[in-house]
């Protein structure tokens, strides 16, 4: 069965004030939730005023069943406008402040393999794989050490390091060729 | 217990104080805490349960007003939709119906409904509710009973059901015993005493 007749906040309140002792409050602007003042007051599109806290709880509360408060139309965080009254210095949207569910994130794998999967000098020999679809540009960021959280190269001058040079050379230059062979293939 | 059910709890009884007059509902506190609260509705008019005065138990939860408050009738009554035993509840506000911007105002008068339009295909006591949809005359004969006798409804109360009553308990069975049986079996005094003497 229905809830019976009357709703708090609507047309009743308006019809019978309500003091809530402050003596500046008749009523009009109290949260349907709490039914205090509305603080960081939101309205639906179903025109009822809620703290955005208080809504923001009752959402949390029925995560499946996202229905006005009062009315039970559709209501959501993107289903509410904020109300800034005059003069009021923080103009901030109140949906902000509350500190917004955090999100599912996603991280990166971490890429232990440096560079495109394209070329590994681990273990002295090398392997060197490339797909169709993969784009060149890729794979000349490996070469020149983009940095971008991939191991450093060896330090300077050593010896590993100039054969280095001279592979990351040579495999330029294969890549370019390779460029070009697919070009104009 | 969270501030917000306390403020609002506050808030409610204040408001009712000043609103609640001719409705016939009543709401206090029980103790000290916001937690626990007594209600008492008045039988609506054209009901068998007319001038009766029905007691509710009301315990407020934590997470009050964004989940229902526990009601519970703690004067029995003979309802299809309330258990004759326990004075448990079937009522979708109570439930998955309940709405934060619902107050126990209107809960009360939600149940105030209730008692004047049962939903004999939604029960909580199927014992009841059978005899409603069966048996109306037995139903509204012992829906008034009851009333008059746990609520203390006015009127002429019905000489066939004190009489049963009282051939019961000279029996020896305890009264409210013999009021379920006879209630459940529609006034039948023979499989009343049957019943109570399995
Ligand atoms: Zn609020
Ligand atoms: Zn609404």
């Amino acid at each position: 069965m229905e809830p019976s007749t009357d709703q708090p906040g609507t047309s009743h309140s308006t019809t019978n004030p309500i003091s809530d002792g402050s003596g500046e409050n008749n009523g009009q602007f109290e949260c349907n939730i709490c039914l205090d003042t509305a603080k960081d007051a939101v309205i639906s599109y179903c025109g009822h005023l809620f703290c955005w806290p208080c809504l923001h709880q009752w959402l949390e509360t029925k995560p499946n069943r996202q229905e006005c408060p009062v009315c039970k139309a559709g209501i959501g965080k993107d289903k509410v406008v904020p109300l800034y009254g005059r003069g009021s210095t923080n103009n901030q949207d109140p949906r902000e402040k509350l500190p917004p569910r955090p999100q599912a994130q996603r991280p990166e794998a971490e890429n232990r393999n440096p560079g495109f999967p394209g070329l590994n000098f681990g273990d002295g020999s090398f392997q060197m794989s490339f797909g169709i679809g993969a784009f060149p540009f890729g794979f000349f960021g490996t070469l020149f050490n983009i940095n971008d959280g991939r191991p450093r190269p060896p330090p300077f001058g050593g010896a590993q390091y100039q054969d280095e040079q001279m592979l990351s050379r040579v495999f330029l230059w294969v890549a370019v060729i390779l460029m070009f062979w697919l070009f104009f293939l | 217990m969270s501030s917000i059910s306390v403020t609002r709890i506050q808030r409610e009884l204040k408001d009712i104080k000043s609103e609640c007059s001719g409705q016939n509902i009543k709401i206090e506190l029980y103790n000290d805490e916001y937690t626990n609260l007594r209600g008492e509705i008045v039988g609506p008019p054209e009901t068998p349960y007319h001038g009766g005065v029905f007691k509710l138990i009301i315990k407020i939860p934590e997470s009050y007003p964004f989940n229902p408050p526990k009601v519970s009738f703690e004067t029995k009554i003979w309802h299809p939709n309330i258990s004759s035993v326990t004075g448990a509840i079937c009522l979708d506000i109570l439930k998955d119906q309940w709405a934060a911007a619902l107050t126990l105002r209107t809960v009360l008068l939600s149940l105030q409904a209730l008692l004047s339009d049962a939903e004999p295909d939604d029960p909580q006591d199927a014992v009841v509710a059978r005899q409603f949809k069966e048996n109306k005359r037995a139903f509204l004969k012992t829906a008034k009973f009851w009333a008059q006798h746990y609520a203390h409804a006015p009127g002429p109360v019905d000489k066939d059901c004190v009489e049963k009553l009282k051939k019961a308990t000279e029996m020896g069975f305890f009264k409210d015993v013999s009021l379920e049986a006879l209630s459940k079996y529609s006034w039948n005094l023979e499989t009343a005493i049957q019943h109570l003497t399995n």
